[in-house]
C-alpha cells in the first residue's frame, strides 16, 4: 500500500482526502440507518459513476497540464444529436458514428486551439464548450430535453443491464479507470502526458511529439465525456441539454483537484481520481439518506472542498521562488 | 545631387516611416484588436437593428451596461494581478440580497444598503483574498469553491426571506431614483461605473499599488525578490473585486428592486469573457481598465444584440464562443508576433549624405592620415574588465572606467594593476566627468545622468526631460545618455544620442541615420533637466571649450563636430567646426596645449557612404536580411585626432591592424600620457605622449591649480 | 391545420355569409380587424427550449399574425438578466402587449410597471409575479400539486403502505414550492398517508435518478412518488425501473402536456400526468389580448387572473389529441 503512495507525488493531499474518506464512510456506517447495505453501496457507485469517468476525462487533460471547460457541452450536445437522429428515425448505427465523428472533432478542435494556436486551455475550452452548445443547441435541437424515442430497446437494455448485479454504468467506470491507469502508466503516449504536463519546453526539447499528445489529450476526453452521455441517456432515455447551466462542470473539477491532481499538471494518476471520487459519493450519498435539501448539500460539499484545499495550502504552500508564472 | 538622391530624401525625408514602429511599440496599440472588434460589433449589431442604439435603448443598455461594468472592472484588477476570480457572480448576487434585505426587511435607510452591499463584498473578497494571497491556494479552484458557498448560501437566503421582501411595501424615493433615474439621461449605474473606471485606472496606472499589482502579475517571482508585498497586493486585487461587486449588487437590486435566484447567474463566464476579449491576458500583467471596459461593451452589445434578433436559444452562446475563441487567438498571436513585427518595421532610414572628405590613407598626405602610433599603447587591466567607454583619472592618478555590468571600476595609482569595483550603477556607465568636489558624474545608458560622490553614495541627478508636444514617443525618457562635462558654474552639460533606440542598440541608429540626438543641461541649482539642442545626428561626445562659455559637440554618424556657446557674448550660437572627417566621432576632452583629443569609433567606407544616400535600400535591407547580413558603419578602425580651437587637425594617432585598439570612444591626456579607452575593448590603452605637458591634469584644467 | 386555425377560419366564414345583412350598423369586424393590425406583440419565455414556451409561441404567434399583427419572441435562455434585459429592450420597441414568463416572483415587477407606464399591456404566463398586472394566464401551481397528490393516493390505494416520495425541483423556484404547499392540502384531507422522504432533483434528470435509487433503497415500501416536471421524472423512472418497481411505485408528475409526455403515459415510464393544457391557456392569452386591443383600457389599471384548468391524465385517458404535438407546428409551418 505504501508504495503505491509513494509512486507518484502530492502524497500528503491524498492522504488527508483518503482518511477524510474512510472516516466519512465509518461514521455513515454507524450512524446512517441503511447506509452500509448492499444496495445502497451499489446505489453510491452508480451515482457517482458518471461524474467518475468525465473525472477520468479531465483527470488526463489536467495531468497535461490543460483543462477541458467543454466537457459537459460536449456530453450534452453529442448525445442529444445522438437521440435527436434517432428521432430522425437514423438507424442507431449510423446515429452514433455521426455524433462520434462530431465528438472528435470537437476534442480536436480544443487540442488545436491549445497546442496549436497557443490559447490557454481555460479559454480555450471555454470558447469550444460554449460554441459547442451554442451550436447544437440553436442549429440541431429545437428543445432543451430530448427524448429517447421509442423502439431501441437494445439502447434501453444496456442502461438497464448488470453484471453480477453490478449496473452497467459501475461496470464502465472500472473498465475505464483500469484503461486508464494502464494507459497512462505503461503506454508511450500516457507517459508523454505527464511529461507534457510536466515542463512543456523541456518536452518539446526532448524531442516529443508535443502538439499532437495535446490534441490526443484532449480527443480522448471528449471521447470519455460522450460515453458518459450515452450511459446517461440509456439510463433515463433523455438528455437535457440544460445540464450544461448545472454545476455538474465544476464537480468534476473538484473530483480531479480533490484527489489531488494538481492542475499545475505532470502530476496524481487513476488512484486519486478513485479517492476522489468515492469522496465525493459517499458524501452526497449520506446527505440524500438525511434528507438534506440541495441547497445545503451544495453548501457542505462545497465547504468540505474548501477545507481540504485550505488543509492542502497549509501542508503543502506554493513557493514564491518555484512557482510557475501564469499558473492560476 | 541627382535627380534620383533628391527624390529619395524627400520621400524619406517628409513621409514620417517611423511613426508606424513607434505606434507599434506604444502599449496602447495593445488595444488596437478589442478596439477593432468594438467597432465591428457596433457597425454589425447597429446595421442588423436599426434602432438599437436609439437614445431611449442606449440609456437602459448602459444602466445595465454600469453594473457588468464594474464588475468587469473588479475581475480585470484580479486578472492583471496575475488570478481569477470566479465568485463574481455570487458575491453580487449576494450583496444585491443583503442590500434588499435592508431596504425591504429591516426597513433602514438607502446608506445602510449600500453599506451592506459593499461590506458583503469586502468580507467575500477578504476572505477570498486570504486564501489564494496569504494561504496562496490556487485562484481558479479557490474562487470556484467559495463561488459555490457563496452560491449557496444566496440560495438558502432568497427561499427564506425572498416572501418577506416580496410582501414589503416599502416607498423609497431614493432606491427607486437610483435604479430607474439618472442625471442628464445617463443613469446613475453608469456615471458610477464611469468614476469606478476613471479611480481603477488612475489607481492602475499611475499609484504605486497599482504597479505592484501589474508588477505581481507581469512577475510574481521578481516582484517577490524586489520586495515587493506580493500576498498583500494579491490579497488586495480580490478586497477590490469584491468591493466592486458588491457595488455592483447594490445597484442591480435598486434596478429590479429586488433579488431571484436567477440573479447574477453566470455574470462570472460573461464578466471572464468580457475581460479577455477586451485583451487582458490571463496570468496577469499585461492589460488594463479601458480594455476591460471595452470588452464589457462588446459582450453586452453582442448578447443584447442577439436576443433583441429573436434568433434561438443557443445562437447566443455560439456567437460568444466564436468570439471568445477569436479574441484569444488573435491576442496570444498579437502578443507573440508584435515584437518580430517591430523589429522589421522600425528601422525607418532616411537619406543621409555625408561630404566628402580628405582622405585617411596613410601617408596620404592629407591632415587626416592614419599612422599605427595605437599600437605602441600598454594595456591596463587586460581581460579583466568589459567595454570602458569612457576613462577618466582624478587627482590622485587613480583611474575610473565604466564597464559593461553597469560598474564603475577604479584602478589603483601607481602601477594600476589592482582595480576595485568603484560603485554600482547598473545599465551601462559611459561618459565620466569629476565636478568640483570631485563627485563623479555618470552617464548611464539606458538610464540617465548619475552621480558618485567620494564615499560612493550613487545618486540619481536625472532620469527625464521636457517632453516634446506631440510626440508619439516618450522623449522625455533619457535612452542613450552618452557623454557630460560640467560648466564652471556646475550645470552639467550632456547628451542623449538617440529618442528611437535603447544605448544598446546604437548602430541601429546608423542604420537609419535619423538625426534625434540632442544636448541637455542638467542645473544642480533646481534639479532641473532642459533640452538645449534637438535634432542632431548620433550626438555623442560634449567637451567643455577652454574658455568655459562653450562646448565641443560630435556627431557620429554625420562625422561632424560643432561648437555651442551656452554663455558669454556669443551664447546661443551653433558653429560648425569640422565639417567632415573620414572618421565617426565619439568622446572629445581637453589636451594641454590647448586643444582637443577626440575619439574615431570607427571610419568610414565608401560602401556605407554610398548606403546613406540609398535610404531605399536599407529599408530593404532590414526588412529582408538577418541583421547579421546588414551593412553596418565599419568599426573595425579607429583612431585618436588632435584638434585646435578652429577645428584644424593637429595630430592623428591610429592603430592600422586594430591589434591595440581597433575602436576608440575615449581617452583622457593625464600626466604626460594618453589613456585610451572603446566600448568593445577589454583593456585601457596608455600612450605616452612626447612632449606634453607632464604635469597637466583634466582635474586642474578645469578646477585650477588647486586640485 | 390546427384547432384554432380551422376556429378563425370557420368563424371569419361566418362573418363573410352574415355580412349583407349587418354590414351597415356592425362596428364589429372593423374593430376586430383594426385591434391588433400592425400592431406588436412580444413574448419573453424562460426559454424557448421548453415545449411549453414553443406551444405559446405557436399557438399565440398564429393567432396574432391571423389578425394582422406581428409577433416577436425574445429568448433569455434560462437567463434572468437576459430576460430583464429583453423586456427593457421590448419597453423601448414600444409593441402593444408583452407576454412574459417570469422566472421568479420578483425580478420583473419593476419593469412590469415600466411597461404599463410606456402604454404597453403586461401578460404574465405560467409563473405569477408579485406584481399583478392586466392578466395573468398560467396554471395554479398549488392546483397542480394538488392533483399530483391525488393521483398518487388513487395510485397507490387505501391498502397499500401509504408512504410517498417527493423528488422537488429545488427551493427557490416558486412553482416547486407552491406545488408542495397543494400536497400538503391534500396530505391533510388524508392524514394516513406521509411523505417518507423529499429529495430535491435541482432539475437534472440524472439527479433524480440518484436521489430517487437512495430514496427507494432507503424506503422499500414506497408506493407512490410524484416528481415536479416530466423531465425529471425520467431519471426517478429509471430509478423505478432500475429496483424492479414498474407498476408497483405510482409516478405521478406535471408536464406540458405535449406529445412526448403522452408517449411516457403509454409506455408505462410514469403513470399520471397533471398537464398544462398550453392550447387552451395559448386561446385565453389571446383573447385577453383582443379583448384589452379593443376595450381601451389604460395599462396599469385592470387585474386579471385567468387559472388554466388542469385534470389528471393516466394512461387510460389517452386518446388521440389528448397530447398536442410540436411536430404538428413544423408540418403546418
Amino acid at each position: 500500500m505504501t508504495g503505491w503512495f509513494l509512486l507518484l507525488g502530492r502524497r500528503r493531499q491524498e492522504d488527508t482526502v483518503f482518511l477524510l474518506t474512510i472516516l466519512l464512510f465509518l461514521t455513515f456506517s454507524f450512524v446512517l440507518h441503511g447506509f452500509l447495505t448492499t444496495g445502497n453501496i451499489i446505489a453510491l457507485l452508480r451515482s457517482v459513476a458518471l461524474l467518475g469517468i468525465l473525472a477520468v476525462g479531465m483527470g488526463i487533460v489536467v495531468i497535461g497540464r490543460g483543462i477541458d471547460l467543454s466537457l459537459v457541452a460536449i456530453l450534452a450536445i453529442s448525445v442529444a444529436v445522438f437521440l435527436n437522429l434517432l428521432g430522425q428515425s437514423y438507424p442507431i448505427g449510423i446515429a452514433l458514428l455521426l455524433a462520434l465523428v462530431g465528438v472528435i472533432a470537437v476534442g480536436a478542435l480544443n487540442g488545436v486551439l491549445t497546442a496549436y494556436a497557443e490559447m490557454p486551455a481555460i479559454f480555450a475550452t471555454l470558447a469550444t464548450g460554449t460554441f459547442v452548445y451554442g451550436l447544437g443547441r440553436s442549429q440541431f435541437l429545437t428543445q432543451d430535453v430530448i427524448y429517447l424515442p421509442p423502439g431501441h430497446d437494445l439502447f434501453t437494455a444496456f442502461g438497464n443491464a448488470r453484471l453480477a448485479s453490478i449496473p452497467v454504468e459501475v461496470v464502465v467506470f472500472a473498465f475505464i479507470l483500469v484503461g486508464a491507469f494502464l494507459w497512462l502508466r505503461f503506454s508511450k503516449y500516457g507517459r508523454y502526458i505527464y511529461l507534457i504536463g510536466d515542463n512543456l519546453n523541456a518536452a518539446r526539447n526532448a524531442g516529443l511529439p508535443v502538439r499532437p499528445v495535446i490534441v490526443l489529450q484532449y480527443v480522448v476526453s471528449a471521447l470519455l465525456a460522450f460515453v458518459a452521455g450515452l450511459i446517461m441517456a440509456a439510463g433515463i432515455h433523455s438528455m437535457n441539454t440544460r445540464i450544461v447551466n448545472s454545476s455538474l462542470l465544476y464537480d468534476v473539477i473538484l473530483v480531479v483537484v480533490i484527489g489531488g491532481i494538481g492542475l499545475s499538471g505532470g502530476k496524481g494518476g487513476v488512484r486519486n481520481l478513485i479517492v476522489g471520487t468515492l469522496l465525493i459519493g459517499i458524501l452526497l450519498n449520506g446527505m440524500t439518506i438525511l434528507d438534506i435539501s440541495d441547497l445545503y448539500q451544495n453548501l457542505i460539499k462545497a465547504t468540505v472542498l474548501l477545507a481540504a484545499l485550505i488543509v492542502d495550502g497549509v501542508l503543502n504552500p506554493r513557493d514564491e521562488q518555484t512557482d510557475q508564472q501564469g499558473d492560476i | 545631387m541627382k535627380l534620383s538622391e533628391s527624390l529619395a530624401r524627400l520621400r524619406y525625408g517628409l513621409f514620417p516611416d517611423h511613426l508606424v514602429g513607434e505606434v507599434l511599440s506604444k502599449r496602447w496599440t495593445d488595444n488596437a484588436i478589442p478596439l477593432v472588434f468594438l467597432l465591428a460589433t457596433v457597425i454589425g449589431v447597429g446595421t442588423a437593428i436599426p434602432d438599437f442604439f436609439s437614445l431611449a435603448s442606449l440609456a437602459d443598455a448602459s444602466r445595465q451596461l454600469g453594473e457588468f461594468a464594474i464588475v468587469v472592472m473588479g475581475l480585470t484588477i484580479v486578472m492583471l494581478g496575475g488570478g481569477i476570480d470566479l465568485s463574481v457572480g455570487a458575491t453580487f448576487a449576494l450583496s444585491a440580497f443583503a442590500s434588499v434585505a435592508v431596504i425591504y426587511i429591516m426597513g433602514g435607510p438607502i446608506w445602510l444598503a449600500l453599506l451592506a452591499a459593499l461590506a458583503t463584498g469586502a468580507v467575500v473578497g477578504a476572505a477570498n483574498g486570504v486564501l489564494i494571497g496569504y494561504l496562496r491556494l490556487r485562484a481558479f479552484l479557490t474562487t470556484l469553491v467559495t463561488f459555490t458557498i457563496l452560491h449557496a448560501i444566496y440560495s438558502i437566503l432568497v427561499v427564506n426571506f425572498s416572501a418577506q421582501v416580496q410582501l414589503a411595501d416599502v416607498q423609497t424615493p431614493i432606491w427607486d431614483f437610483i435604479g430607474d433615474g439618472g442625471v442628464a439621461g445617463f443613469p446613475i449605474s453608469l456615471i458610477v461605473a464611469v468614476l469606478v473606471a476613471i479611480l481603477a485606472h488612475v489607481f492602475i496606472s499611475r499609484s504605486r499599488l497599482g504597479w505592484h499589482v501589474l508588477a505581481v502579475g507581469g512577475s510574481r517571482r521578481s516582484a517577490f525578490n524586489a520586495g515587493i508585498s506580493v500576498r498583500r497586493t494579491v490579497f488586495m486585487t480580490y478586497m477590490i473585486s469584491g468591493l466592486c461587486s458588491g457595488l455592483a449588487g447594490f445597484l442591480i437590486g435598486a434596478r429590479l428592486s429586488g433579488v431571484g435566484p436567477g440573479t447574477g447567474a453566470g455574470l462570472e463566464i460573461l464578466a471572464l469573457t468580457a475581460g479577455v476579449v477586451g485583451g487582458n491576458s490571463l496570468g496577469g500583467g499585461r492589460g488594463s481598465i479601458a480594455k476591460g471596459l471595452m470588452g464589457a461593451v462588446i459582450v453586452l452589445i453582442l448578447t443584447n444584440g442577439l436576443i433583441r434578433l429573436g434568433f434561438t436559444s443557443g445562437t447566443n452562446q455560439m456567437v460568444l464562443g466564436v468570439v471568445l475563441a477569436l479574441a484569444v487567438f488573435l491576442d496570444v498571436r498579437w502578443l507573440k508576433n508584435r515584437s518580430k513585427v517591430l523589429a522589421k518595421v522600425y528601422v525607418a532610414p532616411v537619406y543621409s549624405a555625408l561630404p566628402s572628405t580628405p582622405s585617411a590613407e596613410p601617408d596620404s598626405g592629407s591632415p587626416f592620415a592614419l599612422n599605427d602610433r595605437l599600437a605602441e599603447t600598454e594595456f591596463i587591466g587586460l581581460g579583466e574588465i568589459e567595454g570602458p567607454e569612457d576613462v577618466i583619472l582624478d587627482e590622485d592618478d587613480n583611474l575610473y572606467c565604466g564597464t559593461r555590468n553597469g560598474e564603475v571600476v577604479r584602478f589603483l595609482a601607481p602601477d594600476y594593476k589592482q582595480w576595485e569595483v568603484f560603485a554600482h550603477t547598473g545599465g551601462f556607465p559611459l561618459g565620466l566627468a569629476f565636478d568640483r568636489a570631485g563627485a563623479l558624474t555618470v552617464c548611464v545608458g539606458a538610464m540617465g545622468l548619475y552621480s558618485v560622490a567620494r564615499d560612493r553614495t550613487v545618486t540619481r541627478l536625472s532620469a527625464e526631460t521636457n517632453r516634446t508636444p506631440f510626440s508619439i514617443l516618450d522623449d522625455a525618457r533619457l535612452r542613450d545618455p552618452n557623454d557630460c562635462d560640467i560648466a564652471p558654474d556646475g550645470r552639467i552639460f550632456f547628451t542623449d544620442s538617440t529618442t528611437r533606440y535603447d544605448a544598446h542598440d546604437w548602430a541601429l541608429d546608423s542604420v537609419e541615420s535619423r538625426p534625434t540626438g540632442r544636448l541637455l543641461v542638467y542645473d544642480p541649482r533646481n534639479g532641473r533637466t532642459r533640452t538645449v539642442l534637438r535634432g542632431m545626428s548620433y550626438l555623442n561626445g560634449v567637451c567643455m571649450a577652454h574658455d568655459g562659455q562653450s562646448l565641443f559637440l560630435a556627431e557620429s554618424w554625420a562625422c561632424r563636430v560643432h561648437r555651442y556657446w551656452f554663455d558669454g557674448p556669443k551664447a546661443g550660437r551653433l558653429d560648425c567646426v569640422i565639417a567632415a572627417m573620414p572618421g565617426y566621432p565619439d568622446n572629445i576632452n581637453r589636451a594641454s596645449d590647448g586643444g582637443y583629443w577626440m575619439a574615431w569609433l570607427g571610419m568610414r567606407t565608401p560602401s556605407y557612404d554610398l548606403a546613406l544616400r540609398k535610404p531605399g535600400m536599407r529599408k530593404r535591407m532590414t526588412r529582408r536580411l538577418p541583421q547579421d547580413d546588414w551593412l553596418f558603419p565599419n568599426i573595425n578602425t579607429g583612431g585618436v585626432v588632435k584638434f585646435d580651437e578652429n577645428g584644424a587637425i593637429t595630430e592623428v594617432l591610429g592603430n592600422l591592424g586594430g591589434h591595440s585598439h581597433p575602436m576608440v570612444t575615449s581617452m583622457r591626456e593625464h600626466k604626460g600620457a594618453l589613456y585610451v579607452g572603446g566600448i568593445l575593448n577589454n583593456r585601457i590603452g596608455r600612450y605616452r605622449l612626447e612632449g606634453a605637458d607632464p604635469s597637466w591634469t583634466g582635474m586642474r584644467s578645469y578646477w585650477g591649480e588647486g586640485r | 391545420m390546427p384547432a384554432s386555425k380551422t376556429a378563425l377560419a370557420l368563424a371569419t366564414a361566418g362573418f363573410l355569409a352574415a355580412a349583407p345583412a349587418f354590414a351597415r350598423n356592425d362596428p364589429g369586424p372593423a374593430t376586430y380587424d383594426a385591434a391588433l393590425k400592425d400592431k406588436t406583440v412580444v413574448l419573453v419565455p424562460m426559454s424557448t427550449g421548453e415545449d411549453l414556451a414553443q406551444g405559446w409561441a405557436h399557438y399565440v404567434g398564429d393567432a396574432v399574425k391571423a389578425a394582422g399583427g406581428k409577433f416577436e419572441v425574445r429568448d433569455p435562455n434560462w437567463n434572468t438578466e437576459a430576460g430583464a434585459q429583453a423586456i427593457t429592450e421590448a419597453i423601448n420597441s414600444k409593441p402593444a402587449v408583452i407576454i412574459v414568463q417570469a422566472p421568479d416572483l420578483q425580478s420583473y415587477s419593476k419593469l412590469f410597471r415600466r411597461a404599463q407606464e410606456a402604454g404597453i399591456y403586461v401578460i404574465q404566463v405560467d409563473n405569477p409575479t408579485n406584481y399583478p398586472t392586466e392578466a395573468f394566464v398560467g396554471s395554479n401551481w398549488t392546483k397542480l400539486g394538488e392533483l399530483e397528490a391525488q393521483a398518487v393516493i388513487n395510485g397507490c390505494g387505501p391498502n397499500s403502505s401509504k408512504e410517498i416520495g417527493l423528488i422537488q425541483g429545488d427551493q427557490t423556484n416558486s412553482s416547486s414550492l407552491d406545488q408542495y404547499t397543494g400536497i400538503q392540502n391534500v396530505l391533510k384531507d388524508h392524514p394516513d398517508f406521509k411523505i417518507v422522504a423529499q429529495p430535491d432533483s435541482n432539475w437534472d434528470a440524472s439527479t433524480a435518478r440518484s436521489v430517487a435509487t437512495t430514496l427507494i433503497q432507503q424506503h422499500p415500501n414506497v408506493c407512490g412518488i410524484i416528481d415536479y416536471w416530466d423531465a425529471t421524472a425520467q431519471g426517478t423512472a429509471a430509478a423505478i425501473r432500475a429496483a424492479g418497481k414498474t407498476g408497483k411505485i405510482t409516478l405521478a408528475t406535471t408536464g406540458g402536456g405535449e406529445q412526448a409526455d403522452c408517449n411516457l403515459l403509454d409506455t408505462g415510464v410514469i403513470d399520471a400526468l397533471v398537464a398544462t393544457d398550453v392550447p387552451n391557456q395559448s386561446r385565453d392569452v389571446i383573447t385577453t389580448i383582443k379583448f384589452l386591443m379593443q376595450s381601451g383600457i389604460k395599462p396599469g389599471t385592470v387585474k386579471t387572473w385567468l387559472y388554466t384548468p388542469e385534470h389528471i391524465t393516466t394512461k387510460a385517458d389517452i386518446k388521440n389529441g389528448t397530447c398536442w404535438n410540436l411536430k404538428d407546428f413544423a408540418k403546418s409551418k
